[in-house]
């Protein structure tokens, strides 16, 4: 890694790797789904300037939560 | 005497029903303010929003007034209210700069004054006026509020109480845990992963002085240290805002007297 | 068991991260990190929704004692400031005893006090390092106090005579006062 992150970016990338890994522990056939909803979710968000420090603060929140709800093992699938 | 008194109230009835027959033709118009901000566009910075409502065909409550915005103007208005009686605590908020129920709380009648209304200060917004209360939920769970008895009655049916004992919890047990006062609370806004906040410490208090319950030196125990009940100044926010008039500053100062002859 | 097993590993995948990204080993450059204050968790929660706030270890002595001992001094303070007053107003004698436990009682209750601002205002959940600093600054400036109480009681005539000096002292010789 030769590009230094910011401490609110770094932590975006770690979300951004909790959920991939959240996602890991699906059943296997619904794995892409919930990968392209990953990706959709922070690509929503992609042309968000990196100044805007309250409104990515509240992105990671509500992601923390949205991880924690998806990452329950009851849930298996998504549309 | 009476006769002077009998006009008077003759002349103001007389005025009273000019008025109202007066104001059913011009609308009384009284602004309020709103707090707005939309999660789903998060870049877009929190404003607030006028809303024109006329008082005559209105509820006399503020939470009657945000129906009626919600109803005929605006529909994307967010708010929590449930029982419109003060009795639920869904629809707490802050209204012109104080921490009340929208539900027990009379709209201004002088409509040249606007009247602002936004959501519980110093916590995380879901949207509009809904604020995030986790926290506030999981404190309430940490002083474990629940009767606690090694063993049950005899007999199988309740753990009975003298009537002194049950007047104990007076004042105590009406908490509807709306989160007025411990929002109101300037220590709870800078502690507020740690310090409890008033709501949570009476309802502590509540359960340490039921008669019924056996595990109070665990519930003390847990309020001996720096944070949970200590960061509490007596600054009285919280009896000052209370919606359903309790006193959570003297609850809090009992814990403390309690637990000072620990 | 899915959950706990998914928990272990996204804590371990956490901590192989910061091992990677931190310190590697001895090394003479300081390690600034820890001056940083620490980010509050995300929407000030900790864990699950659902679990209950976690209840910090029982500690006397930042619990009852400290309140005890701010309202002890507190309410010692008035009878110690009150002898003073009417010692000063009716012409009696100062009694060095007083004074001495004036100046220590009032040192011990402002250390109490500044205690509870710095835990209000500089806490440690936030604040770390600085917490830790603020707090071993104030223990060494009570300890400088109780330095300063045993040079005034010893050497010098004690607290309530420095103060009476500042309204019956001559002040002629004094550089501010003298307008040379």
């Amino acid at each position: 890694m030769s590009r230094r992150v910011s401490g609110l970016q770094r932590e975006v990338l770690q979300l951004y790797r909790q959920c991939i890994r959240a996602a890991h522990t699906k059943p296997k056939d619904n794995q892409p789904r919930f990968l392209k909803y990953i990706r959709s979710e922070f690509g929503q968000y992609k042309d968000l300037p990196r100044k805007e420090f309250s409104t990515i603060e509240h992105l990671l929140r509500v992601g923390h939560k949205r991880l924690e709800m998806y990452s329950a093992p009851e849930l298996k699938d998504i549309h | 005497m009476s006769g002077v008194l009998r006009r008077c109230a003759f002349r103001l009835a007389g005025t009273r029903s000019l008025a109202t027959t007066a104001t059913d033709i011009t609308p009384r118009l009284k602004t309020f303010k709103i707090y707005r901000w939309n999660p789903d566009k998060p870049a877009e910075k929190p404003r607030l929003q006028e809303y024109q409502v006329n008082l005559n065909d209105c509820g006399p409550m503020v939470l009657d007034a945000l129906l009626k915005i919600k109803n005929e103007q605006d529909a994307t208005l967010t708010f929590r209210r449930s029982c419109r009686e003060g009795i639920c605590g869904s629809c707490a908020m802050n209204i012109g700069g104080r921490n009340t129920l929208a539900c027990l709380c009379k709209i201004e009648p002088d409509i040249s004054k606007q009247t602002k209304i936004y959501p519980l200060p110093h916590m995380y917004i879901v949207k509009d006026l809904v604020p995030d209360l986790t926290n506030f939920y999981k404190q309430y769970k940490s002083i474990q509020p629940y009767l606690q008895r090694s063993k049950v009655p005899e007999d199988g049916k309740e753990n009975l109480q003298s009537i002194a004992d049950r007047k104990k919890l007076d004042g105590l047990y009406e908490c509807i845990l709306c989160a007025c006062c411990s929002t109101s609370c300037p220590s709870y806004w800078w502690n507020q992963e740690e310090y409890l906040g008033p709501a949570v410490l009476m309802q502590a208090y509540r359960w340490l002085i039921d008669s019924r319950d056996e595990a109070s030196k665990i519930r003390k125990e847990m309020l001996q240290n720096s944070m949970s009940l200590y960061r509490c100044h007596t600054i009285m926010n919280c009896t000052r805002t209370c919606p359903k008039g309790l006193n959570p500053g003297k609850a809090i100062a009992e814990i403390k007297k309690a637990l000072a002859t620990d | 068991m899915f959950k706990a097993s998914f928990h272990s590993s996204v804590l371990k995948s956490s901590s192989t991260i910061r091992l990677t990204t931190g310190l590697r080993g001895i090394s003479l450059k300081p390690d600034f990190n820890k001056l940083k204050l620490i980010p509050p968790p995300p929407g000030g929660v900790n864990g699950t929704v659902n679990d209950k706030l976690k209840t910090p270890n029982p500690d006397f002595f930042h619990g009852s004692y400290h309140w005890d001992y701010e309202r002890i001094t507190a309410i010692s303070l008035i009878p110690l400031t009150m002898i003073p007053l009417y010692a000063a107003l009716s012409n009696g004698t100062m009694y060095p005893m007083v004074d001495a436990s004036l100046c220590s009682v009032l040192l011990i209750h402002a250390q109490l006090g500044f205690t509870s601002c710095i835990i209000d205002y500089i806490p440690k959940r936030k604040f770390g390092v600085w917490h830790t600093l603020a707090m071993s600054t104030l223990y060494l400036g009570s300890a400088l106090g109780l330095y300063g109480v045993y040079e005034l009681e010893t050497s010098n005539n004690g607290l309530v005579d420095l103060i009476s000096k500042l309204w019956k002292d001559d002040e002629s010789n004094v550089y501010v006062f003298g307008g040379r």
